[in-house]
């Protein structure tokens, strides 16, 4: 009697100290997925941070950036002979922008349909894709101006056209 | 023996519940422990990456030098560190608030090149860029200093001088802290002095005819002013490994230069006549491992700049 007595004592504490540790675990739990999700939304907003400012400077880059070759310098100015070269060596540039795809869309003149530029269609094309990581999120831009090099009734001259710089990024996961 | 009996389960209740207790207070402790470090950690990090977003617009386009501040919301310490393992190496940000602890999370850029004393500490600091080209831009070299390090700079030659007052702008604010003096007496009390073309009393020499840059004993040799005020603002290593990525990227742009002096070349028949100095630069820049030799390629570049200048179809 006094043994089963103390069982059910042992049992009634056991349960007792399991349901505390369930609770406490519980509200432990609650407070790390809501720390996590504020964790991954900074994360997801300076991701967006780092795209914005990125598509703003990206210009700037010396390996976009038209320098003083069409004349005086230019801001927002994007070299695309020299695009269509770091294109060719892009595998190099992989990481160097972070984790973010490139894309660059002539939109004016405008094209009805997207045409990827490549070394045998390039002027004739509207659209350069130089990161190609498989990314699903958000995107940022700023429009700039694409400027290259044509030959023009015998004569090389500078061709300017609007376009834009798109920055794909990644929602933190 | 009832007695002993009661007096077993009864001590046994207890053990059991003791046990039990300190197994659950001592797992609930561990786990607050490791949540506030997980807590502070992810803050560093934050604060790590964002310096560096911040260091985003600092990317210059034509305008030559330009300075920005951060404030920190407590005491902060900004380790910097380069590493040249990789392809265009690393730059590493890493932010410690408050407690000076040796870990902390490193966040990585790869389009960076940050000199600074390592660690700086403050809660306010100054970041400003210079670009640096051979002879085209290859990356913005970025700043940073707390505004807590006074810097002095005594008889600084004249384009120096414009550029810092440039820097201070027109009204002095309390957290100034780059500052030009004839002598070292008019320099602000602990501060650290930059002494151009003399050997005494400054703990950084700048030696402007043999272009190097002294600090701590050793020397950094530079060619233009962007790596000058680079080895005023950091150290001997961190400097070095700098210009090794510096001359990676130069490689690499000269390579994207020479692919582009060809194509359009074919395309448009108009020829720069640069493809073998580029070739020789890429070369020439893989071939630099410390500032030591940095001013070969100085006088290949200012070759190329000239060609590139004259040339028929001109390629930065």
């Amino acid at each position: 009697m006094v043994n089963k007595f103390g069982q059910m004592k042992i049992q009634q504490m056991s349960f007792m100290l399991l349901a505390v540790f369930l609770f406490f675990s519980l509200v432990g739990m609650i407070i790390i997925t809501v720390k996590m999700s504020e964790l991954r939304n900074s994360a997801t907003e300076l991701e967006r941070q780092n795209a914005m400012l990125l598509a703003t400077k990206l210009a700037s880059s010396p390996e976009f950036s038209c320098g003083d070759v069409y004349g005086t310098p230019k801001t927002d100015c994007v070299d695309l002979d020299k695009v269509m070269m770091l294109k060719e060596n892009i595998n190099k540039y992989s990481n160097f922008w972070g984790s973010s795809n490139i894309e660059i869309m002539r939109i004016y003149p405008k094209n009805k349909t997207i045409t990827e530029c490549n070394s045998t269609n390039y002027p004739n094309c509207n659209y350069i894709k130089l990161l190609d990581k498989s990314l699903s999120g958000y995107d940022a831009s700023n429009f700039v101006a694409l400027c290259r090099k044509e030959k023009d009734k015998g004569e090389t001259v500078t061709k300017c056209e609007m376009g834009k710089i798109i920055i794909r990024y990644e929602e933190a996961k | 023996m009832k007695n002993k009996k009661g007096a077993m389960e009864f001590s046994f209740g207890w053990i059991f519940a003791i046990i039990a207790g300190i197994f659950i207070l001592s797992l609930a402790i561990y786990g607050v422990i490791k949540f506030i470090n997980i807590e502070r950690e992810s803050q560093d990090a934050q604060t790590a990456k964002d310096i560096g977003v911040l260091m985003n617009p600092l990317e210059s386009s034509f305008e030559s030098i330009k300075r920005t501040m951060i404030t920190t919301p407590s005491e902060t310490r900004i380790y910097t560190n380069c590493s040249n393992k990789t392809f265009f190496g690393t730059q590493t940000i890493r932010v410690s608030y408050g407690e000076w602890s040796a870990g902390g999370t490193n966040v990585y850029f790869q389009n960076k090149y940050v000199f600074s004393e390592n660690p700086v500490e403050g809660r306010s600091f100054y970041l400003f860029s210079r670009p640096f080209e051979l002879p085209f831009k290859v990356g913005d070299l970025i700043y940073l200093t707390s505004t807590r390090d006074k810097y002095c700079f005594k008889d600084a030659p004249d384009a120096i001088e414009e550029e810092i007052e440039a820097l201070r702008g027109l009204e002095e604010s309390e957290s100034e802290n780059l500052f030009l003096e004839n002598s070292i007496d008019g320099c602000p009390e602990g501060s650290i002095n930059v002494c151009f073309n003399s050997v005494s009393g400054c703990k950084i020499k700048v030696f402007t005819n043999y272009k190097y840059v002294e600090k701590n004993g050793k020397r950094m040799y530079y060619q233009d002013d962007s790596l000058m005020y680079a080895a005023i603002f950091s150290n001997k290593e961190d400097y070095e490994c700098q210009i090794d990525r510096l001359m990676k990227r130069t490689e690499q742009l000269a390579q994207i230069y020479e692919d582009k002096s060809k194509f359009i070349l074919k395309k448009t028949g108009c020829n720069s006549g640069l493809s073998v100095s580029l070739i020789q630069l890429a070369n020439d820049a893989r071939a630099v491992v410390n500032s030591d030799s940095i001013g070969l390629i100085y006088s290949l570049s200012d070759d190329i700049n000239r060609q590139n200048d004259y040339s028929e179809c001109n390629l930065w």
